[in-house]
């Protein structure tokens, strides 16, 4: 047999697999072009006549990703209470638009729809982290500045600037541009969610002290693992779960702070520094890389997931872990009901020298960048949609977004606000946050100030209370404040930063596990000094002279 | 040149309905797969999605550059060559022996039956795939279990870069295994009855037969499929890496596309991206002429 290719297949083959071979590999390239260049601030148009007042739209565009509470029984945002009531008051429909998926997914569809130019009317995301920063994306005609139409036609939100001057320095760029009606926490208690939690059955048990040091920490953790804290005769029990993406991450900085250096960008009296290159942070390895030697450190720590916490948690083998104040103490009161002993409580975040606080864990700026919403360059009504987003601020807003519906969700007992039993004890079984999602947007953030009440009231154990004093004690001077950078610093750090946290992910996890020996430290720094960590370093110092002089 | 024109034309008044059936693909290459070609620019451009393809300012190599200066870039064009060689030299020929082997069952029911069985992991979705992977490879999963059984230290398969490998080939071959064969199945069922006749009066056994016979027969197909084959050589399966992977085991997972992923669209780097894309489009290029010309000084089977 003997195959004879014809000329016009052959010319056609040709064709299709040169076709083949080039568009498969640039799938970047189909993006539509976008000539939409026109940055028309509306403050220009009105700068000379006097305010004139606007109603609220007819209609809106409005793209939001979905949490988790709330997917769990809403397929769009219009179903939530509060907008609901909202839509009552101004007459406004919104076209909520929401990407699906989660985590990457989201980012991947944001950063094609930008690229697109398919813009709706507004974006509620965190735009001091999308790519090239937010000056940025006003300069290239993505979102639009706020500043005069907010001064023109967002009376509440105004009014709040007006009185908390620090917070209206944070949510503006450097050269004081506003980009968006930003998510601010109102309260300090509300800062403070994350830190280290402990079996304390067990420590009773094994009649050991709560433990503040990292010293006192291998001694508690040594006993765990030797000792049978659970009482099963196996030795069974995982006596830490460390996370190598929680003490990376600025938001959470897990144990790392107790070397009073943070894993990535931190301030020591307005220098910055990188911890990964630090001496301190050497130690803080060689420290986890005996821990694990010594089984201290869950074993397969690196492929531990929110399930596999649970499951440890609930099955009665892990003793201490880091965790959320209703994320986790919350949830596993509530889920282990049926062990006679089950006691968790927080810890303070450990120090190495004894009577010395934590020099950082975790805490939130009032503005953390999350669920702000910028107003895009494709709205026809920035006034009016400006006027809509103001009333998230008003007092009216701030109880349709932090308790709902009066009479549903929340009820005025002695003068403040309290929610139901729909919420804290829902018939359908729901969890409280999700009965929270069906009513209001509190249990995790968007345009407005979150009240301490909605998120004390999530709190029904005391050890969640306790939690926030416990986990409070850390100093937190070294933290950066919420910073914006330039278009052409910005892409210039994304791109060290893209390589050095791929890097360092995985190097974390292998000195610690002992697949790279603590000897090739050195090496490991002067990679990062060649992928440009210095470089990143005076950028970021340059971003915190300008914020200090704001 | 004028002949082929006047002989297209002729051609063309003869078998206009064939012709006019051949446009919807025209233009579907025209529009899907050689417009956006258009795009390629930003490669050497900044891209900027407000100034658009043209506004957008030259930069130049620097996407380039920085790409092949970068700590990563051999370790992703290593991974990619890798993988797609163990899938040349463990996939592909699966394929050509499942076929010659089921060629040879008596029994036709029997082969019917194995065909499909064969067939079936194909039509199930990658995610489904790879879900089905991470159950049966974790730690506490089947696989461990059954080697605990026999006392063996439990692998975390899906966490260790060195069984990364490994677990997508095997699981490639299995899914595939029956597909790939069909292309071979044809072919075997092509080869002209009397050679066996004339190779069994010669006392040929059946591996015998195999070899003089049936390979030899199927061999124009083979070639023209490797040829295919490795044209797409550097468009490993994406898709079912991204499913796969975790920062834990990019040292041997990640390739060039999965790294154009996470630039390009994660990181909305899109100029960057373009350029690797394009590097690897070019290796691409080259290797499938590499690959037609060694086939045309080898045989007569040739793709162009």
């Amino acid at each position: 047999m003997k195959i004879t290719w014809s000329k016009g297949l052959t010319v056609m083959l040709v064709f299709v697999l040169t076709a083949m071979l080039i568009s498969g590999c640039t799938g970047a390239n189909t993006i539509e072009e976008n000539t939409k260049a026109n940055s028309n601030t509306p403050s220009e148009t009105n700068a000379d006549e006097a305010p004139i007042e606007v109603g609220y739209p007819a209609a809106m565009t409005y793209w939001v990703g979905m949490d988790g509470d709330s997917m769990a029984t809403l397929s769009n945002f219009n179903e939530v209470g509060a907008y609901k009531e909202l839509e009552k008051i101004t007459g406004t429909k919104v076209d909520f638009k929401h990407p699906g998926g989660d985590g990457a997914q989201v980012t991947e569809q944001f950063n094609l729809m930008v690229a697109s130019g398919n813009l709706p009317d507004v974006i509620q995301t965190n735009w001091l982290t999308v790519p090239r920063g937010p000056q940025n994306a006003i300069k290239e005609g993505t979102v639009i500045r706020l500043n005069e139409l907010i001064e023109e036609h967002a009376p509440n939100f105004s009014k709040f600037l007006a009185e908390n001057p620090d917070i209206a320095s944070m949510i503006k760029t450097d050269e004081g541009d506003i980009y968006s009606f930003p998510f601010i926490r109102g309260d300090d208690k509300i800062k403070i969610y994350y830190g280290p939690i402990i079996r304390t059955d067990w420590l009773n048990k094994l009649n050991l002290q709560p433990p503040t040091t990292i010293a006192e920490w291998e001694t508690v953790l040594t006993a765990f693992l030797n000792d049978d804290p659970n009482g099963n005769n196996k030795k069974d029990e995982v006596p830490f779960l460390f996370s190598a993406g929680e003490v990376r991450n600025e938001a959470l900085n897990q144990l790392i702070g107790a070397w009073d250096i943070l894993a990535k960008f931190y301030q020591e009296d307005g220098v910055v520094k990188y911890g990964e290159i630090q001496p301190e942070y050497e130690q803080f390895v060689t420290t986890m890389r005996s821990w694990y030697e010594k089984g201290l450190i869950d074993q397969d720590f690196a492929a531990v997931d929110g399930k596999l916490k649970d499951a440890k948690v609930t099955g009665d083998t892990l003793g201490a872990f880091y965790g959320f104040a209703s994320g986790s103490i919350g949830k596993y009161l509530d889920l282990v009901k049926d062990h006679p002993t089950f006691e968790i409580a927080p810890l303070p975040n450990p120090s190495l020298v004894k009577g010395k606080n934590s020099a950082a864990g975790q805490i939130s700026p009032s503005y953390p960048g999350e669920h702000a919403v910028a107003i895009t360059t494709a709205a026809k009504n920035p006034a009016e949609i400006v006027k809509w987003l103001d009333l998230g601020y008003s007092e009216q807003g701030s109880m349709l977004f932090n308790f709902g519906i009066e009479g549903e969700s929340y009820e005025i007992v002695d003068g403040s606000p309290k929610y139901t039993e729909q919420i804290t004890k829902n018939p359908d079984g729901l969890a409280f946050k999700q009965a929270q999602a069906q009513y209001m947007r509190t249990h995790f953030g968007g345009p407005f100030i979150q009240d301490v009440q909605s998120f004390l009231q999530q709190m029904k154990y005391p050890q969640q209370l306790a939690a926030l004093d416990a986990w409070g004690q850390a100093e937190n001077d070294i933290q950066l404040p919420p910073m914006t950078l330039t278009s052409e610093e910005s892409s210039e750090l994304a791109s060290i930063m893209n390589d050095v946290n791929t890097y360092s992910e995985e190097m974390i996890v292998k000195f610690i596990m002992g697949v790279e020996p603590l000897s090739s430290f050195p090496e490991y720094v002067e990679n990062l000094k060649s992928i440009g960590i210095e470089q990143a370093v005076t950028i970021q110092q340059a971003a915190l002279d300008r914020y200090l002089q704001r | 040149m004028s002949t082929f024109i006047f002989k297209l034309g002729k051609d063309l008044r003869r078998n206009k309905i064939i012709y006019f059936m051949l446009l919807p693909v025209i233009a579907y290459y025209a529009i899907f797969q050689y417009g956006p070609m258009y795009g390629l620019q930003i490669a050497v451009k900044d891209f900027i999605p407000s100034k658009g393809f043209l506004g957008s300012p030259w930069v130049g190599f620097k996407h380039f550059e920085d790409f092949f200066g970068s700590i990563f870039f051999w370790r992703i064009l290593g991974n990619t060559l890798l993988l797609s060689l163990y899938s040349l030299i463990f996939f592909f020929p699966a394929g050509i022996i499942f076929a010659l082997l089921l060629n040879e069952l008596r029994s036709n029911k029997l082969r019917r039956a194995v065909q499909t069985i064969s067939y079936m992991p194909h039509f199930i979705s990658l995610v489904v795939i790879v879900g089905i992977m991470f159950d049966f490879l974790a730690r506490d999963g089947l696989i461990n279990n059954i080697m605990a059984f026999f006392n063996i230290e439990p692998i975390p398969f899906m966490r260790s870069p060195e069984w990364f490998r490994t677990v997508y080939i095997s699981s490639e071959v299995w899914q595939n295994i029956g597909w790939s064969s069909i292309i071979y199945l044809a072919a075997v069922s092509n080869v002209n009855p009397t050679l066996y006749e004339a190779a069994h009066i010669d006392g040929a056994n059946r591996w015998r037969q195999m070899w003089h016979v049936t390979l030899p027969g199927i061999m124009p197909t083979v070639t023209i499929m490797l040829i295919l084959f490795i044209g797409k050589f550097m468009s490993v399966g994406f898709e079912k890496i991204i499913l796969m992977y975790n920062p834990v085991i990019y040292e041997s997972a990640d390739v060039i596309q999965t790294y154009v992923y996470r630039k390009g669209i994660l990181e909305a780097n899109f100029s960057y991206s373009a350029a690797v894309g394009l590097f690897n489009a070019v290796i691409s290029f080259v290797l499938l002429i590499l690959a037609n010309t060694m086939a045309k000084r080898l045989g007569e089977t040739k793709l162009w």
